[in-house]
């Protein structure tokens, strides 16, 4: 029994003193409604993706806490995104990043997706990423054409 | 010289969940009250009509005897003439 409380103070103590990865988001126990503005919240992201020592492991955990919110990101966090990629090498989670941004516009994808390409498509020429379209990874894979369609 | 594509305008972005929850809960609303007025005012207010005019006149005894005379009730005579 005394050895169980030893190992219970002692992981205690470890967790004090841990030094926490800096991450988008602070873990706060309280309720939802935060103050921040959407030019802070934007603002937060595109700090977080602009640092230089980001690793692949952080990006894709600020994509997902970004897709977690109630909202399409902003033009430029998802420059920012992509140009973390570009400094880790990696041309895969670019792709993905896109096709998330996609995925969050909802029922609203040809509003929403055409305008986010529009704004980014310089940085997508700069740094020679092909949107999701391009590369045909936005239909199914051996879309045939169906046999009632052909003549 | 490229031509110069019209730019898209900026959509809206933000809260889209929430309009579209929020939208669904107004029209849930709306149907709630409708379906529920409809039940009270015409089918529940309509029956209780129907059935007090049924029984304002009602007789229960020239009832009876309507159903004695065709012959329905096992216990009772169908031809005898009382009433």
């Amino acid at each position: 029994m005394f050895r169980t409380t030893a190992v219970r103070v002692h992981s205690l103590v470890k967790g004090a003193l841990n030094i926490s990865k800096p991450s988008v988001t602070t873990t706060r126990f309280m309720s939802s409604h935060s103050t921040e503005t959407d030019e802070q919240f934007d603002a937060r992201y595109e700090n977080f993706f602009n640092r230089k020592d980001i690793d692949g492991w952080e990006i894709r955990q600020g994509i997902n806490d970004l897709c977690g919110h109630d909202l399409v990101p902003e033009p430029k966090i998802v420059v920012a995104a992509l140009k973390a990629c570009r400094r880790v090498n990696d041309y895969a989670l670019a792709i993905r990043i896109l096709e998330a941004v996609k995925d969050k516009c909802g029922g609203k994808v040809n509003e929403i997706y055409p305008y986010i390409i529009q704004e980014v498509r310089p940085t997508l020429t700069e740094l020679g990423i092909d949107t999701p379209e391009e590369l045909g990874y936005d239909k199914p894979e051996l879309a045939l054409q169906s046999v009632y369609d052909i003549h | 010289m490229p031509e110069e594509l019209s730019k898209l305008p900026k959509p809206q972005m933000r809260r889209l969940l929430y309009g579209q929850i929020r939208k669904n809960l107004i029209l849930t609303g709306i149907s709630v009250t409708i379906a529920g007025l409809y039940m009270r005012l015409v089918f529940g207010d309509g029956n209780k009509r129907e059935y007090a005019e049924f029984y304002k006149n009602y007789d229960i005894n020239k009832e009876f005897h309507r159903i004695r005379r065709k012959g329905l009730f096992d216990s009772c005579d169908p031809n005898d003439d009382a009433e």
